[in-house]
């Protein structure tokens, strides 16, 4: 993730920021894995915990949602090649209004992914001091509250923030590496575990045994679903990645597979070697207790496992401070935020005052997770689960209104499953993926206390911020700015250098034009 | 050794080994993205693919029906229309309403052939059997009516009596049509 915001070059004063084509292919891809391949690390406790034997169907019906999620990306992705994910693609399809309700739902989101896995990262750290893990005081009513873990967290959180002033250049080449080292060590887990320690009969014992009720079963599946966030991260390098419109479908469903592998293999694995409760009651440090109990390696595997499990949600948590910022920087470039956040350091020309602010924001959120006790982690995925969620399904709905409002934009890689009416392709697994993304939602507020009060919340809370932006700058609050989509998705095209694709636009107008004037002369 | 290998589940070591197979596979194919297409090279490539409607002009021998082949293989990839046509020449000495049986007959002929061409490669075309004094003027005016994108003429390898390489309506063709010409001319010995 070499990229950084470019400043108007000295010849021309007035030319707008841009953000730098530095990604390549592997570098997509580690930029997604980075965020969404920590995510087992941390969510296959907080699963188990929840799904005990039925841990693995928990997984699966996330990973089925996630699928749907990841081919709706795609598709966005790749015809949309610039920054903002989410929030862009919804603001296109469906308005301006709708677009910052996305965009606030992701912002929830990044920021709770730094306090997540900045706190993740600090627990597999205590994996080498158990003594920390086991504390816990009472400050007035707030009880088994882990102050050392706590102040990890934070100065971790602080660690990140000065990094991202800073500017890392080096840290494409540091994710990359840390995302080869974490697929290595996590493919010899799985098979030197599938190898030498896995007993199929544990695992039906397990499933047949020790299932949950459907209450908890459906709030383990809300909870799996945060092992595949991340996706959107993909969707946000857009802008600086190189070819998007051809590397990005490439990276996004190689990343879907990938992960839903590690994300499968993880806990069958999990369940065939130890008992659901050994694993739930180490919710911080997982995976470095599964990769012990392997035979002859454990020793090794263990420590190895919960210095890169440190490393890999560290690198997530900073995936979090720099997507904050790229969502930013594109909410701002469609007047949904003031232009403030947008500020570059004079010295280190990185986004500052959107990193300060968003940092800022997570160790809020981590210090009051702390407050809730023992469970911290689980406090922030319930706020995590919901901006998620929400986010996915405005993305569906915006897919499917692009079908219909933007036929003409070329689609190196549409859903599967269409159906034409009138010239335009109705993408089937887009309403199935609408379905089971806003089910989620419904289950997530059913089911996380927390996440139905503070998520609202959130949104409302930036709501009117965004509200009051409009109504002060005398820019339409209820209704969108005008676009000129066409101009700017040739823009897009030719910013990205898919000359193929743009030309393919070209002609498509073309024929529509001509069309039309049939039509009129008629 | 032995005490390693007895540890193996059977079951476990297919789920590695798909796990495995299946993990570098997609990463394979990740790697191994389409090449990079230039400006000007797409430029060329998507103003062949806007080539909707093609319009071939037979009169039955080999070399115009080479030219429905070709035809056929450029609007392959965007599905193109085909539109075949036979131009019967009326001379001006008789009324164009004549009755010309033979002339028609063997028309037909060609169009049919040229369709079978056509329904090997699943395209969509049209046969268009048509009167006129000069077939060139004729050609020429459907493509300008129909909006034909392009016409592809096969023309004969010899020289015609005047020594010129195009005959008269290879000639009208060119000179009058409202859209991109190809045209296709053998060596002297195929």
């Amino acid at each position: 993730m070499a990229s950084e915001v470019r400043a108007p070059s000295d010849a021309l004063p007035n030319a707008p920021v841009e953000l730098r084509r530095d990604v390549s292919i592997w570098g997509s891809f580690t930029w997604g894995y980075a965020d969404v391949g920590a995510d087992v690390y941390v969510a296959l406790g907080l699963v188990m915990g929840a799904a005990h034997g039925a841990t693995p169907l928990a997984f699966a019906a996330a990973g089925f949602v996630y699928i749907l999620i990841g081919f709706a990306y795609t598709e966005l992705a790749s015809a949309y090649p610039v920054a903002g994910g989410g929030q862009y693609y919804t603001l296109r399809g469906l308005g301006d209004i709708w677009g910052f309700i996305t965009g606030a739902a992701l912002l929830l989101d990044y920021t709770i992914d730094i306090a997540l896995f900045a706190t993740a990262s600090a627990g597999y750290i205590n994996f080498f001091f158990p003594a920390i893990q086991s504390y816990g005081v009472d400050i007035g009513p707030f009880h088994g509250i882990n102050l050392i873990w706590a102040a990890e967290s934070l100065l971790l959180i602080v660690f990140l923030m000065i990094l991202n002033i800073r500017g890392i250049r080096e840290s494409s080449l540091f994710n990359s590496l840390i995302g080869a080292l974490d697929m290595v060590l996590e493919s010899t887990i799985i098979v030197l575990g599938f190898l030498f320690a896995w007993k199929p009969e544990m695992v039906v014992m397990q499933f047949k045994n020790e299932f949950p009720s459907a209450e908890q079963f459906f709030y383990a599946v809300s909870v799996a679903i945060i092992s595949y966030v991340g996706l959107e991260s993909i969707s946000q390098a857009a802008q600086e990645t190189r070819r998007p419109a051809t590397i990005i479908p490439r990276t996004s469903v190689s990343l879907i597979f990938v992960v839903l592998l590690f994300a499968m293999a993880f806990p069958v694995l999990s369940l065939g070697i130890l008992p659901w409760q050994t694993l739930a009651e180490r919710e911080s440090d997982p995976v470095a207790v599964l990769a012990s109990a392997i035979p002859y390696v454990g020793f090794l595997a263990g420590h190895a496992a919960a210095v890169l499990g440190a490393t890999i949600v560290l690198i997530s948590a900073n995936t979090g401070v720099m997507g904050a910022s790229r969502l930013t920087y594109s909410m701002s470039e469609c007047h949904l935020l003031s232009p403030w956040f947008n500020a570059v350091h004079p010295k280190y020309r990185t986004p500052v005052r959107s990193v300060v602010f968003f940092s800022g924001v997570a160790a809020v959120e981590a210090a009051f997770s702390f407050l809730s006790g023992p469970k911290a982690m689980d406090t922030m995925v319930n706020m995590y689960a919901f901006g998620a969620t929400l986010a996915y399904f405005m993305s569906f709905i915006a897919l499917i209104a692009l079908r219909i409002k933007d036929p003409y934009t070329p689609r190196p890689y549409r859903m599967p499953f269409n159906i034409k009416i009138k010239g335009v392709y109705i993408p089937v697994l887009g309403i199935v993926g609408a379905f089971a993304t806003l089910g989620m939602l419904g289950v997530v507020i059913w089911t996380h206390a927390l996440g139905r009060i503070a998520g609202p919340g959130w949104i409302l809370l930036w709501l009117g911020v965004y509200l009051w932006y409009r109504w002060r700058n005398k820019l339409p609050v209820l209704s969108s700015v005008r676009h000129d989509w066409e101009k700017e998705q040739i823009a897009i095209l030719t910013s990205a250098e898919e000359f193929d694709l743009l030309e393919q636009y070209k002609l498509a107008l073309t024929e529509r034009n001509k069309k039309e004037a049939k039509h009129a002369s008629k | 050794m032995i005490d390693l290998i007895d540890l193996i589940n059977p079951l476990g070591a297919v789920i590695a080994l798909f796990f495995v197979v299946s993990l570098i596979s997609i990463l394979w194919w990740m790697l191994h993205p389409p090449v990079y297409i230039p400006a000007a090279a797409a430029k060329a490539r998507r103003s062949v693919f806007a080539v909707k409607r093609i319009l071939v002009p037979t009169v039955g021998l080999p070399y115009a029906e080479r030219g429905v082949e070709l035809a056929c293989r450029l609007g392959a990839e965007q599905g193109a229309e085909i539109l075949l046509i036979y131009v019967v020449e009326v001379p001006r000495t008789m009324p164009l309403g004549i009755p010309l049986p033979d002339a028609e007959q063997e028309g037909n002929q060609a169009l049919d052939r040229a369709s079978s061409i056509v329904k090997l490669h699943g395209l969509p075309s049209q046969r268009i059997l048509q009167r006129a004094r000069l077939a060139g003027e004729e050609i020429a005016r459907i493509a300008r009516e129909r909006d034909i994108d392009m016409i592809i003429l096969g023309i004969r390898s010899e020289p015609g009596l005047r020594d010129a390489i195009l005959g008269r309506t290879s000639d009208i063709i060119l000179r009058h049509s409202p859209c991109e010409v190809v045209i296709d001319k053998l060596p002297k010995e195929a």
